[in-house]
């Protein structure tokens, strides 16, 4: 009884003299501040969705069919699933999102082959990279000699496959240094010496269509991954066949279904193909399982929800809401009228922009990190300023975003000579704004890996290369994987640095390289937030606010699934 | 033996993975350069880089519009940087074909294109009725002479309404005008403000005219000036002043017409500033020919709200255009 009240003989604090009143403010003023910072940005988002889709500029009759046909019957299904099946929950929810973030996919696919690379440089490159992997493979059964020998053939023989010695000219005066003074100019041209293999492909007479070098360089390979997936879920060599085939098959089915559908061969391939994949991976996994089955019904009612409306609106003549954001929207370039503007450009540029952000960062900024975690001394002077430049990484993290844009213009456009508002600028530009995002994540995730493994590894007698390579980065890949493609994700709402490089208001034609003009959709978004004209202020704007939405929201997303499957994985 | 057996299965398994990796990056990279330029019928292609001021941007974007309906494989990218900027930034260091300018060209950035061997072609091609506006609360004023409006707009000048018309009320006035940099400042400052004092620096100055409607629609005691094209796309969110040269003069009201007729006081040119170099590229000359022929289209008053150039004026330029090229 040492806590009782003696005198009372009560609880000590029974008669509430141990306030709990503080703590209850705390728990509910932190309440507030997430509500209120969730309720600020979903009042903007649901303000910019309004503004792009006007859902109430449609007719009633129209509006009561999608809620009778589409939104009523999901709403039943869901509130069943609540209930009943909590499993079969869960594979609605994924099933209903995976074929639309799949098309999401496919769309961004067909880009890259429209405009990034084609069909048959594509097939070309598969074949090199395959000759190029044999060639490998057999010098490494035959000759077990040499490293340095092994080091050279590495190197060499992907660079005839793939790049070959091209031709190529200079045209520079020299001058002195300061003074500025011509010394002599230096011109010369030289025609390609050693054609890659890659560019022979490329360069043969007789090329089967795009739609078939599609069919046999991307689908196939994809085709034998989910053929490889099947057979180890499964354990059975048949049913990894069946769904190889069956993935191979429904990509020439949509070859052949395509033109009938009115879109070009190649795509009905990619879309059959990257939809179609995992979409089937993922009713095979749930078959499988042979748990929450009913969840598969979600998207098939809402999808023939949505046809049928589709047909009674027809039918019955309602007109739907005033879309900004529609198929020809997201497949035109910008006009005066407001109407009839678009984004594709943009949305072109912004995917050329980002591939040249990812292949000139990532492996500059992987590399950093690895030398300052794995190499760099971390103890003595050295180590001190080590530990200095590491600061400064992360410092250069926050600093303002037109800074690079400046030094950006600087760099790639005064120095370097390259021309303002092409892709290649812009990309190197944003790739140095996120460079010490990646460096910080990527140390984070290989900070992260145990040191047991390391010592592990040395123990086994494995090289200090060996381990890093064989071990580190391995298990370090899934963390520099969301860290760099969350900082994708910030490099493509950039919009100050496009600015100082010259990124113009208005490019009406798709860079067709990566030497071409551009623009991104954040610098369109900007750039009709000046216009006059009030609806390129409020709808034109809010459906390219909306779709560069999206398309963050779908690399986030990515992150986040490649994420959780390694977590799960290791 | 075991050590080389562990280096051999990790090499084996790394392997594919590592030369997939780098060729795929390596032919991303190389891939780029190797596409061919896609060209239409007439064979014209190529890309016209036109930068400037914001003011001629929707002539130039309008231009461009039309112009690639004709011709598909010519790229012309449309910018607005500003006259001032877009000279210094762009166009003497050669970086762009086309100016566009509010304003004529000033002699020091002349003598900037000629150290870069770019030479600057001056051409008339619209014109514009520079519009001085104040919220509709106003009720006080419905006409200004030069004179109050330097008064409001000059450095050390009036700060409150009452400074400039002893019968206005006794309030602060807030002032939006457009950025240093802008062609519209500097015509304002040289042919309003005068050659007496500077145009002032406190005032709120902004690229976006859209923030000077928004800015004049709620304060009653603001004033501020853009182009006409801003005012008839807001007549109902602000009121446009009458203005006068001197006192003894009739007000004359912002209008195109009044503009293109010489009665209103406000009118200003808007240029382009082809350069020399440029024009002799065969997409950027045809882009100029099409450019100048349209430039007295009655299309530029109804659709961009500018006064398009006269004939005279138009036919001038395409004969400076064939000269500098050459035919």
């Amino acid at each position: 009884m040492t806590t009782a009240d003696e005198s009372s003989g009560s609880w000590f604090g029974a008669d509430g003299k141990v306030s709990q009143r503080r703590g209850l403010l705390f728990k509910l003023s932190c309440l507030g501040a997430t509500l209120l910072a969730l309720l600020l940005v979903l009042v903007f988002l649901l303000y910019v969705a309004n503004d792009a889709i006007q859902p109430f500029t449609a007719d009633s009759g129209w509006l009561a069919t999608v809620a009778a046909t589409v939104v009523l019957p999901a709403l039943a299904l869901a509130a069943y699933y609540y209930r009943d099946s909590e499993p079969s929950g869960s594979v609605a929810y994924i099933s209903f999102g995976l074929p639309i973030a799949a098309t999401l996919l496919a769309g961004g696919v067909v880009i890259v082959f429209r405009h990034v690379i084609s069909p048959h440089g594509w097939l070309a490159l598969a074949i090199a990279g395959v000759v190029a992997a044999a060639v490998l493979e057999a010098h490494a059964r035959t000759r077990t000699g040499s490293a340095l020998e092994r080091l050279a053939v590495v190197v060499v023989v992907p660079w005839f496959a793939l790049i070959g010695i091209p031709g190529f000219s200079v045209d520079y005066t020299v001058t002195t240094p300061f003074l500025g003074q011509e010394l002599f100019d230096l011109t010369m041209s030289v025609p390609t010496l050693i054609p890659s293999l890659r560019g022979l492909i490329v360069s043969l007479p007789i090329l089967p269509t795009a739609a078939l070098s599609l069919l046999a360089s991307f689908t196939l390979p994809i085709a034998a991954v989910a053929a490889m997936h099947v057979r180890r879920v499964r354990e059975s060599d048949r049913a990894g066949v069946i769904g190889g085939v069956a993935t191979f098959v429904a990509a020439g089915a949509g070859m052949v279904a395509a033109p009938i559908a009115g879109v070009a061969p190649e795509t009905g391939v990619i879309a059959a193909t990257v939809i179609g994949m995992p979409v089937g991976l993922y009713v095979e996994s749930v078959q499988r399982r042979g748990e929450g089955m009913a969840g598969l019904a979600f998207p098939v009612v809402i999808g023939g929800g949505a046809v049928l409306a589709a047909v009674l609106v027809n039918a019955l003549g309602f007109a739907g809401p005033e879309l900004w954001l529609d198929w020809q929207f997201l497949n035109s370039s910008h006009s005066t009228t407001p109407a009839d503007a678009g984004i594709y450009p943009a949305l072109v540029g912004s995917v050329m922009m980002l591939t040249v952000v990812a292949i000139s960062a990532f492996p500059i900024g992987v590399g950093a990190a690895v030398y300052l975690e794995e190499y760099a001394p971390n103890q003595g002077r050295p180590g001190q300023l080590v530990e200095f430049l590491e600061i400064n990484i992360a410092n250069l993290a926050g600093v303002p975003s037109v800074v690079y844009g400046v030094l950006g213009l600087a760099l790639f456009v005064r120095t370097a000579g390259l021309q303002s508002g092409i892709v290649v600028v812009g990309g190197f530009t944003i790739a140095l704004l996120i460079l010490p995002i990646i460096i910080v994540s990527a140390q984070e995730a290989i900070r992260g890996v145990p040191d047991s493994l390391r010592q592990a590894s040395y123990g086994m007698g494995a090289t200090k290369w060996q381990t890093v390579r064989s071990v580190v980065l391995p298990r370090a890949m899934p963390g520099i994987l969301t860290g760099t493609i969350l900082a994708l994700g910030r490099a493509i709402g950039e919009t100050a640095p496009l600015l100082m490089v010259g990124v113009a208001a208005v490019v009406r034609i798709p860079p067709n390289s990566f030497f071409g003009l551009f623009s991104a959709m954040p610098r369109q978004i900007y750039s009709w937030s000046r216009l006059i004209a009030t609806d390129f202020r409020y709808g034109v704007l809010a459906a390219g606010v909306l779709t560069l939405l999206i398309v963050m929201l779908m690399m986030n997303a990515s992150a986040i699934v490649l994420r959780n499957k390694y977590q799960r994985n290791s | 033996m075991a050590d080389n057996q562990l280096g051999r299965t990790v090499d084996a398994l790394s392997r594919r993975k590592f030369i997939a990796t780098a060729g795929a990056t390596g032919a991303l990279a190389v891939a780029g350069c190797t596409e061919n330029e896609a060209s239409d019928e007439d064979g014209l292609s190529g890309e016209v880089v036109i930068k400037g001021s914001s003011t001629v941007f929707p002539v130039s974007d309008a231009m461009a519009e039309r112009f690639m309906e004709e011709h598909e494989a010519v790229n012309v990218t449309v910018d607005s940087t500003g006259s001032g900027g877009g000279f210094e930034n762009h166009f003497c260091p050669g970086d762009s074909d086309i100016n566009g300018a509010s304003r004529p060209i000033k002699s020091e950035e002349e003598s900037l294109c000629a150290e870069n061997d770019v030479t600057p072609m001056e051409m008339q091609i619209a014109g514009d009725a520079l519009t001085m506006a104040v919220s509709p609360e106003n009720d006080w004023v419905d006409c200004m002479s030069f004179d109050e409006m330097a008064q409001i707009w000059q450095e050390d000048g009036a700060e409150t309404w009452a400074d400039v018309n002893s019968e206005w009320p006794d309030e602060e006035f807030t002032l939006y005008g457009p950025d240093t940099t802008s062609g519209t400042f500097d015509w304002f400052t040289e042919n309003v403000v005068g050659e007496g004092g500077n145009h002032r620096t406190d005032y709120e100055p902004t690229e976006d005219d859209n923030i000077i409607v928004e800015g004049l629609q709620d304060d009653p005691y603001a004033i501020g000036y853009f182009g006409y094209a801003y005012y008839e796309e807001n007549s109902d969110r602000v009121k446009a002043l009458d203005v006068k040269e001197s006192e003894g003069d009739d007000c004359g009201e912002p209008s195109l017409q009044a503009a293109q007729a010489g009665e209103y006081p406000m009118a200003r040119p808007l240029f382009i500033y082809p350069s020399e170099e440029a024009v002799q590229r065969e997409e950027v000359y045809e882009f100029m020919k099409f450019f100048l022929e349209n430039s007295s289209a009655e299309w530029i008053a109804d659709e961009i709200g500018y006064v398009p150039s006269s004939q005279e004026d138009a036919d001038a330029n395409l004969s400076a255009l064939e000269d500098a090229a050459g035919n």
